[in-house]
């Protein structure tokens, strides 16, 4: 099925990609706390923020494009950095919360400020982002410390002036969501609507006011009345990107659900249940498990949801529920490896997936630091790599392969030989630009589309 | 046979995980545990219907005596259980491995302990809301009753390292930690198997007490239950 394609530039997959940027300490310099947990573009792109184990997030800004350094035009430099969230530990249960940033969702900006949301396991919280760069001098009543001056010296009145001073961006928590969840967030997002946002766990969802910290409603619940009848959880959840009453979520079973807000207050019955009905020649004991989705996303244009579970991306028609539209085989030589994987915990790894700006291709990582992108016009796909010695400052990334025994060119992988510590889980592409940000591991890479770049 | 190997393996693999996600900064991860229950589920199905495995011995009469010294205080709940006949009983909620010298020989060959020796004393393991009822010989003819056998009689035993047991009984002790999905495994098991401790449960075992439910909300495991389980599972139940 082709889809017309809503004016991205032709051919994006068969784009060049070549590193921009390259954050983050090498390698063997890597503490637990700097491994990247989330990754996320602002509305307009000139923001990138990431998070991070430690509970720290990263903001970056793209530097405006000046004619004077054809070379340094939009670069992504650091503009704030921020502890967000702190260990905790509820007493009650003896456990301790992870400060691990597990997703950070912008708000649309409504004002010179800007604001997003970042949450841990447990507790979301709401940052307002300020710029200061200019300061007012010359008060009657106080003197430069802020000192009030003695009234004796005081002889003449000044109007107040501004002057400029070292841009300061200042980050303040406005608002903390803590006490709503039960179970591990897993994911939040804002409603179209700029008021409300909701924010998931395992079994809950619930819906916030952004102005309104102590009350929320829960509008899911698939917590069975007997824990022992538990099947499945929540495993992502998003608000539509149009529709302020839409919201999907996704469950460990590999369904996803839309549900509508107008239709009750507690959505607990799907609106619409999208599911494929399992491959019975692909039945192993891990079925259940790879059949997990999780990541979901809609499109852009809102008419498409993007899901991902361990093998595979899918695009599912929010019109057809039988099956999805759209099914792309990230790194089907895993299947033979499905035990092995599960011995070392990587068949419970996570990842994101991610639409460019136009829907058109559709982009998600995998092992060894590869990430992959599928063209949904062309049906053709990429497999590029996020590494230090694979990547030279705009030198064009180069193809990967992974063979399969057979035939084996001279730069391939052997499935054998992939490192399954460095995972690629995720991903982020600019709203509207052929930009994408790549977690691996600490590091932050960013790659541009080198037409993009000479665009400029 | 190979799918009963690997089936095996995944369902230690996978009670080596729940045992090890109790360690696990941030808490239980539900998500993660409840897949892992899945697959040890479908693994124990697997490993229990496939032909040729170790069967289902003749029911042991009721009143049947206990030849064994009476068991140590940790599992004088059970002390009037009758012992199975060999091969040992292969019901789910049996707790197969009594914290006795004799075990060890069912540690590391089952084929050599099999039909050698009276079979360790089988202490049957309960379930959380019958362990009031432990310990009283009626119930143990009733319960045979009730889980069909669906195992023909034994045959001769099979050559060493094929012919291990599930500690299924390890996993319905699980279940009481977790309270999550597991009650497929309890209500409807056929019978378990038997299978050597892993030598680091062993080491690791000890008076580890109840503890808070490794999921927020669930309640603890209760004292007696624990006290009738063998060092190994007590290892595992202790979250």
């Amino acid at each position: 099925m082709s889809q017309k394609q809503a004016g991205g530039p032709p051919g994006e997959s068969a784009a060049d990609w070549c590193l921009y940027q390259l954050n983050g300490a090498a390698e063997f310099e890597v503490s637990e706390a700097d491994i990247i947990s989330t990754v996320e573009f602002n509305h307009t792109g000139e923001l990138l923020a990431t998070g991070d184990k430690g509970g720290r997030v990263v903001i970056f800004q793209r530097e405006p494009e000046s004619k004077n350094e054809p070379y340094n035009q939009g670069e992504y430099n650091v503009y704030s950095t921020f502890q967000s969230h702190e260990p905790e530990f509820d007493y009650l249960k003896s456990l301790e919360i992870e400060e691990k940033i597990n997703k950070i969702k912008w708000l649309p900006q409504q004002n010179a400020a800007h604001s997003l949301l970042s949450t841990n396991d447990k507790t979301i919280k709401l940052w307002k982002i300020t710029e200061r760069d200019k300061r007012p001098e010359g008060y009657n009543l106080k003197d430069e410390e802020g000192k009030l001056k003695d009234l004796s010296t005081v002889t003449s009145l000044q109007v107040p002036v501004l002057k400029p001073m070292d841009l300061m961006v200042e980050v303040t928590p406005r608002r903390i969501f803590a006490n709503g969840h039960t179970y591990h967030v897993n994911s939040i997002s804002v409603n179209s609507d700029c008021e409300t946002y909701m924010s998931a766990d395992d079994l809950r969802i619930n819906l916030w006011h952004l102005a309104i910290t102590d009350r929320s409603f829960n509008i899911v619940d698939i917590k069975p009345a007997n824990m022992e009848d538990l099947t499945e959880v929540i495993t992502a959840s998003e608000f539509h990107p149009h529709h302020c009453n839409l919201f999907v979520y996704s469950s460990s079973k590999g369904s996803l659900r839309l549900c509508d807000m107008r239709a009750s207050a507690l959505c607990d019955k799907h609106s619409k249940l999208y599911e494929e009905p399992e491959d019975p020649s692909n039945r192993s004991f891990f079925s259940e498990i790879i059949s997990s989705v999780s990541d979901v996303k809609f499109s852009h244009s809102g008419r498409y949801m993007l899901t991902r579970d361990y093998l595979t991306v899918k695009v599912w028609d929010l019109n057809m529920e039988t099956k999805p539209v759209e099914t792309y085989q990230v790194h089907d030589y895993l299947r033979s490896k499905l035990c092995s994987l599960y011995e070392n915990d990587c068949i419970f790894d996570k990842f994101e997936c991610a639409w460019n700006g136009s829907d058109s291709v559709i982009m998600t990582g995998a092992y060894n630091n590869f990430f992959r992108m599928f063209d949904r016009n062309t049906k053709r796909d990429v497999t590029l790599e996020a590494s230090r010695e694979s990547s030279k400052p705009r030198a064009i990334l180069k193809p990967r392969r992974v063979c399969v025994g057979g035939k084996r060119r001279k730069d391939d992988i052997s499935v054998d030989s992939l490192d399954f510590t460095k995972k690629i889980l995720h991903t982020a592409w600019h709203p509207t630009e052929n930009i994408i940000a790549i977690a691996a591991t600490n590091n932050l890479y960013i790659f541009q589309d080198k037409v993009n770049s000479e665009m400029h | 046979m190979e799918f009963k190997l690997e089936a095996h393996r995944i369902v230690s693999i996978s009670l080596g995980k729940i045992y090890s996600a109790r360690g696990q900064r941030g808490g239980l991860k539900l998500h993660k545990n409840l897949l892992v229950s899945l697959v040890l589920r479908s693994a124990r199905q697997v490993y229990l219907s496939e032909p040729g495995c170790p069967p289902e011995p003749p029911p042991a009469a009721a009143g049947h005596p206990e030849e064994e010294p009476p068991p140590p205080p940790r599992t004088a709940a059970w002390a009037t259980e009758e012992p199975p006949p060999p091969p040992p009983q292969d019901e789910a909620e049996r707790d197969c491995q009594a914290p006795r010298p004799r075990r060890c020989c069912c540690g590391e060959n089952r084929g050599g302990c099999a039909g050698a020796s009276p079979p360790p004393h089988c202490p049957r393991k309960r379930s959380a809301g019958e362990r009031g009822q432990a310990g009283s010989p009626v119930k143990k003819p009733r319960r045979e009753e009730e889980e069909p056998p669906p195992l023909p009689p034994p045959p001769p035993p099979s050559p060493p390292g094929e012919q291990e047991d599930m500690e299924t009984s390890n996993v319905a002790s699980l279940i009481s930690i977790f309270g999550s999905s597991f009650s497929g495994l309890l209500s409807k098991e056929p019978k378990g198997r038997r299978r050597p401790p892993l030598d680091g449960g062993e080491a690791a075992a000890g008076t580890a007490p109840a503890e808070a439910a490794a999921e927020p909300g669930q309640i603890c495991c209760d004292e007696p239950v624990l006290r009738t389980l063998n060092p190994w599972s007590t290892a595992i139940v202790a979250f």
